[in-house]
Parts: structure tokens; C-alpha cells; sequence
């Protein structure tokens, strides 16, 4: 393929410098390999001497075998570095070491509620509460928002230099970073007013949209038999109180996403599908006035070989016809990869470093895969 | 064999769920008229077959082609307007930011009014004698949706809504009226996620996996003999390497899937700049060849 200009190339070629960061979240859409490159940054970063946390959202077995985890270890473990070479820094004692955990959303999201009840029986209340127990379950946003408590409480350590935070896929970008307002805004909201408040009451201060609002939910409880008004009363009523602790902590992760030493990094895929979801979450984050520090493209395929070289190999016709037809199918989709990247430069957001993953051939299934992928990550 | 009416196709992300989906259902519209539903927010399913579908209206693609895009919060929407029906005052309430808390708070009505309404779709094309090809979320999201009618009837004891998720629980575990296409590539983390998808879906909700489909499978090009001549290549001996791995791994997860009785059907890899309709038309054959057919 023919090589290309790159007018806006140059000011990117700085790679991200992770000895700067006390904290890199990866964010990116599902199945572009998050967890990987998140992991690979951990042991890079332990590999230049800095004391690393990595909290991983859902592992693949291999690489929970790699990092040494077990299946539900929410508390950060060793990582045995073997065979690494980890640098003593500032010629002291102090060495790189890396240690890694699980996020358990539903675990945290007790431990939070346990922590700001006002009362055991406030606290039973809302782990008792239907509405609880499955926003807490499964629901999307929740876990995001839970990474986000485990972040705040992991960046307290001044024995850490560096969080390296995994996140769970999302269709949108700001879904993570957004959480900690949306349940806050929930919390605090004329729902809570709406829904707490006991029949008639209030009625006069609420807009005709209120009321039938509730009028829409007492009539779905009417069809359903569900009697979700009634609960989500006394949820919202449950969290009586607990505000105060919670808007602390979302004010406090807000200014420790803002931070000059926090760095958001959007892993990505070369496919176009996904580059175009990268390009929105870029968009997403800007409006929302967050720097997007780097882009780091997972499984970019290797330089490949020369096809000259195979003229002068000394072998059979048909297998070098092979291995032609072979070197023309990889270039095919090695085309097909920079036909996207080229739209990612183009909408490259200014300051932010776009970063190169190798793809290995096979799955990172050990330590040294991941440092062989944290030490080939490339300016791109 | 015969197809269900209903084939929603799911799979981990990047796995080319999308575009399975969209050849699958060209190569049924030769067959037989067919819907694609795209429940996808990007429409990338849609896209491929060259319609931009619009919320909850079907796009005509061809005479037997429609493609149409699903969103939970447009069931809601057309929900919300059942209940409420002064326009002015659904529409309102709609927007109003307490009445998205509140939905935000009712765990599942969205997911649980998309089910029903891919039940009424299914009754539908079984009346018309048509197919109906849903791009699903991938699997995690998709199983927590097709679950979602399970978790109405543990919370609903009574009533209408237990009534209703009683029949979308009967839709989906009736073979004759829908199943799973599970797609993965030959990577472990796909493969074993498509394992683990088939066996929750069957264990949970009864639901049929009509076949995993094994996708971006190169075909063999060197036998062990050529890789050993090759070995002093390097970078043309690692190209060649690869290609191979990839079909032995593809061969050993589909003699697997064959063993714990999981039908699969292998895809080829697509060696092109791009994807689009010549590709989906070869992956159609494909599938006509290998599902359809068998």
C-alpha cells in the first residue's frame, strides 16, 4: 500500500508516560481486548519501577491464570513477576511490583451501603429492598458506578503509585465516568420527592408530568400485580440520609477524573465498526470536558514480510505461489486495518497519543505475553 | 431441517455477530420473505444490507427483504402511550427527567417490553410464513434480556404481567418458533463464551441453539511438509504459521462443539479491504450450503 501523509502524526508520537499517572482508566467498547491492554499497561508500568494496582472487571481464564488471580479475589493480590526484569528505582529498596484484584460489584455496592446507613435497620432495609437487590444484580451503570467507589478507595493507598482500572464495556463512553452523577442526580431527584412523598401531600408542588408519572406507575402496578411503586418508595425513602456520604464521594471521583496525573485511555480494535464507536467516545468525552490522554489499538497486525524475498527463495513453484497467494490475503486485511486507522488519525483529538498493540498471533495467556505486549506498545 | 421462525443471532463482541446476521438473513430472503430486526444501537446489521432503518418502522431492502431497528426505549415509549393516551401529556412526561429516574429504578421494563414485542414479531412471521433474524446485543447483555422475562415472573406472582412473561417464556423455549445462532472465532475467549451462552440459555430458558457459527476461518493452505520448507522464511514462515493455527484451532473447537452436541458451521475468513454485499453474498451461500440445507 502506498504510504500515506500524516499531517498531525508528529504531534502525537509521544507515547503515553505512565511514570506521570497516578491513575489510567481504559475505557472502550466489548470484545477490543480492555482487560488485556489494561493489563499489559500494569506490568509495563512495574516493569519502569512503579508500585501498580491493576483492577481487572471480568477476566478471561487465561489471563486470570496469568495475573495469578483466583476467580473471586476482590482484594488486590502479589503478581509474581517471574522471569521480568523489574528495575530498583532511584537506587533505593523500593521496586516495581504489581498487584492485581477483581471488581465485585455487588460486594462493593453492599460495602458502600453498610457504610453510609445511619442504622442496621436502614442498611437491612435496602439490601432486603427488590428494587435493591437487582439494580444491584445486573443492571448496567452500576458496576460502572462501583468501579468507580473501588477506584477512590484503592487511589487512597500512598504506598500505589499507579491505578490501572479496567472498566466494563459500554455502548457509551461517558456511561462510567457519568455514573457517579446519574445515581446521585436518582438519589436526589424530584422522584425522590415524587415517590416519597405520602399521597396528596405534596401534590400541589407537583408538575402535571409528576403526576402522571405516578399515575403511569400506579397503573402498571394495577395491570402487573408488581406493587414497584411501593418499593421504589421505600428504596429511595431507605437512602434517606445517605446522601451526604454519596455526593462526597462522586464529588471527590469527579476531581480525581479531572486530575492532572489521571490519564483516559480508549482501547479500540483496527475493525472499523469499532473505531467508529472509539471516535464517538472521544466525542462523548470531550463534550463532557474530559481529555482523552491516549488511544492505544489493540491486535494491529505486525509490518509483513517482503514479497521479494520469496523470488530468490529457494524452494518448490507451488509453495511459493502459497505463500504469495498467503502474503496477499494478510496484506488484504492489513489494508482493510489501515483504511480504519487512517480515519482515526484524521479525528485524532489534539494532545492525545495514538498507540499501537501488536497482535500477537495467539491469546496472552502468560506474564511475559503481557510485558512482550506492554514493551512493543508503539507510537502509531 | 426446519428453521424456527425466529433466529436471533448473538455472540461476544467482534466476533462478526452483525455481520452473520446480515448474510443470514439475504441468503432466508432467497428463501423465503424475511425480516432483520436490528436491535443493535449502531445498526451495523442494518447498514450491511444497505438500509438506515428507522426506530420501530420496517425498511424495505428488497421484495423480500425488510430491515427494521428495535430500541427498549421505543417499546417503552409506544407503552407509556397505551397507558397515558393524551398525547400531549405521554410526550411530556416522557422527557421529563423524574420519569427517566423512575424507569431507571423499574429494573428490566424496557428489556421485558422488547421480548414482548419479538414475540408478537415471531407470531407474525409465523401467520405470514416469513423469517425474522434478530442482530442481538452480544451475549452478555443478550443473556441478561432474554432473562429478564424469567426475572418478571419470580417478582410478578400475579396478574397480567406474569401472564404475559408465561408466553414469552413459552415463545422462547419452542424450537419450532425460536432459536439461537451463537457466533465466536477461533479464539478461546469467544469459544468458551459461546459455550457458555448455549448452556445458560438452554439451562435457564429452554432456548435452542440452532447452531454456533465459527467465523473468520481460514482455509488450509500449507501442509506440514510446505510449513517445514518454509521455516527458514521467517516472517513468511511466521504468516504461514498463523494462517494454519487459526484452521487447526477452528478444526479442534468444532470437533469439540460436535462432541457435546452443539451443531456449528465454519465461515470463511474474508481476505478483503473491506466487508461488503460481494462478501455477504459468499457467507450466504455459505449458510445456505450449511444451515439451510443439511
Amino acid at each position: 500500500m502506498k504510504p500515506r501523509e500524516h499531517p498531525k502524526q508528529s504531534a502525537h508520537t509521544k507515547p503515553l508516560d505512565l511514570h506521570a499517572q497516578s491513575l489510567v482508566i481504559c475505557l472502550g467498547p466489548g470484545g477490543v481486548g480492555k482487560t488485556t491492554i489494561s493489563a499489559a499497561l500494569a506490568v509495563r508500568a512495574a516493569m519502569l519501577g512503579c508500585a501498580v494496582d491493576v483492577m481487572t472487571v471480568d477476566p478471561a481464564p487465561r489471563l486470570l491464570d496469568a495475573l495469578g488471580l483466583a476467580p473471586d479475589s476482590s482484594e488486590p493480590v502479589e503478581v509474581q513477576l517471574d522471569g521480568i526484569r523489574v528495575p530498583r528505582r532511584g537506587g533505593a529498596s523500593k521496586r516495581g511490583r504489581l498487584r492485581a484484584l477483581r471488581l465485585d460489584p455487588k460486594r462493593t455496592f453492599d460495602s458502600i451501603v453498610a457504610r453510609y446507613a445511619q442504622s442496621d435497620a436502614a442498611r437491612d432495609a435496602i439490601l432486603e429492598n427488590r428494587i435493591y437487590r437487582s439494580l444491584s444484580g445486573a443492571l448496567a451503570g452500576v458496576a460502572d458506578y462501583m468501579a468507580m467507589e473501588k477506584l477512590l478507595e484503592l487511589s487512597a493507598n500512598p504506598a500505589t503509585d499507579l491505578l490501572v482500572l479496567d472498566t466494563p464495556p459500554a455502548t457509551e463512553a461517558i456511561d462510567f465516568l457519568d455514573a457517579p452523577r446519574r445515581l446521585l442526580e436518582l438519589l436526589n431527584s424530584r422522584a425522590a420527592v415524587l415517590l416519597g412523598a405520602p399521597g396528596g401531600l405534596f401534590r400541589r408542588q407537583l408538575r402535571m408530568v409528576d403526576v402522571a408519572a405516578r399515575a403511569v406507575l400506579a397503573a402498571f402496578d394495577r395491570v402487573t400485580g408488581l406493587n414497584l411503586l411501593s418499593d421504589v418508595r421505600s428504596f429511595v425513602r431507605s437512602f434517606d440520609g445517605m446522601y451526604e456520604g454519596f455526593s462526597a464521594r462522586a464529588a471527590r471521583a469527579q476531581e480525581k477524573l479531572r486530575g492532572q496525573d489521571t490519564a483516559i485511555v480508549i482501547v479500540t480494535t483496527a475493525e472499523s465498526s469499532r473505531i467508529a464507536q472509539a471516535r464517538e467516545f472521544i466525542v462523548a468525552l470531550e463534550h463532557a470536558g474530559l481529555r482523552v490522554a491516549a488511544i492505544v489499538v489493540n491486535r494491529v497486525l505486525a509490518e509483513l514480510p517482503d514479497a521479494a524475498e520469496l523470488s530468490s527463495a529457494p524452494i518448490a513453484p507451488s509453495l511459493k505461489r502459497k505463500l504469495k497467494r498467503n502474503l496477499a490475503d494478510y496484506a488484504a486485511l492489513k489494508a482493510r486495518q489501515e483504511i480504519s486507522l487512517d480515519a482515526l488519525r484524521e479525528s485524532l483529538p489534539a494532545g492525545a497519543a495514538l498507540m499501537f498493540a501488536p497482535d500477537l498471533g495467539r491469546e496472552p495467556r502468560t506474564i511475559a505475553d503481557l510485558a512482550e505486549i506492554g514493551r512493543s506498545l508503539r507510537a502509531g | 431441517m426446519t428453521l424456527p421462525r425466529v433466529l436471533f443471532v448473538t455472540g461476544k463482541g467482534g466476533t462478526g455477530k452483525s455481520t452473520v446476521a446480515a448474510a443470514l438473513a439475504i441468503a432466508l430472503s432467497r428463501r423465503r420473505p424475511t425480516t432483520l430486526a436490528d436491535l443493535d444501537r449502531r445498526r451495523s446489521a442494518a447498514a450491511l444490507v444497505g438500509a438506515s432503518a428507522e426506530n420501530s418502522t420496517a425498511v424495505r431492502v428488497t421484495d423480500s427483504l425488510d430491515v427494521v431497528a428495535l430500541t427498549p426505549r421505543a417499546e417503552l415509549e409506544a407503552f407509556i402511550e397505551r397507558i397515558v393516551p393524551i398525547r400531549a401529556i405521554s410526550r411530556r412526561m416522557l422527557r421529563s427527567r423524574t420519569f427517566g429516574y423512575v424507569t431507571a429504578a423499574l429494573p428490566g421494563l424496557e428489556a421485558f417490553l422488547l421480548l414482548e414485542r419479538l414475540r408478537i414479531m415471531g407470531g407474525d412471521a409465523a401467520l405470514k410464513d416469513r423469517y425474522l433474524v434478530i442482530d442481538a446485543p452480544a451475549s452478555g447483555s443478550a443473556v441478561e434480556l432474554l432473562s429478564v422475562s424469567s426475572g418478571v415472573k419470580g417478582i410478578a406472582p400475579a396478574g397480567t404481567l406474569n401472564r404475559l412473561a408465561d408466553s414469552i417464556g413459552s415463545f422462547l423455549g419452542d424450537a419450532t418458533r425460536f432459536g439461537a445462532i451463537i457466533t465466536m472465532t477461533p479464539e478461546d475467549l469467544a469459544v468458551r463464551e459461546a459455550l457458555e451462552t448455549a448452556a445458560t440459555i438452554r439451562e435457564r430458558l429452554g432456548i435452542v441453539t440452532v447452531a454456533a457459527m465459527m467465523n473468520c476461518v481460514p482455509d488450509l493452505l500449507f501442509d506440514t511438509s510446505e510449513l517445514a520448507a518454509t521455516s527458514p522464511l521467517g516472517g513468511h514462515a511466521r504468516l504461514a504459521v498463523r494462517r494454519n493455527a487459526a484452521h487447526e484451532q477452528a478444526a479442534l473447537v468444532m470437533a469439540q462443539f460436535a462432541d457435546a452436541g452443539l451443531p456449528t458451521i465454519s465461515l470463511p475468513m474474508m481476505f478483503t479491504p473491506a466487508i461488503g454485499p460481494g462478501e455477504l453474498e459468499k457467507l450466504g451461500r455459505v449458510l445456505d450450503a450449511r444451515l439451510l440445507d443439511r
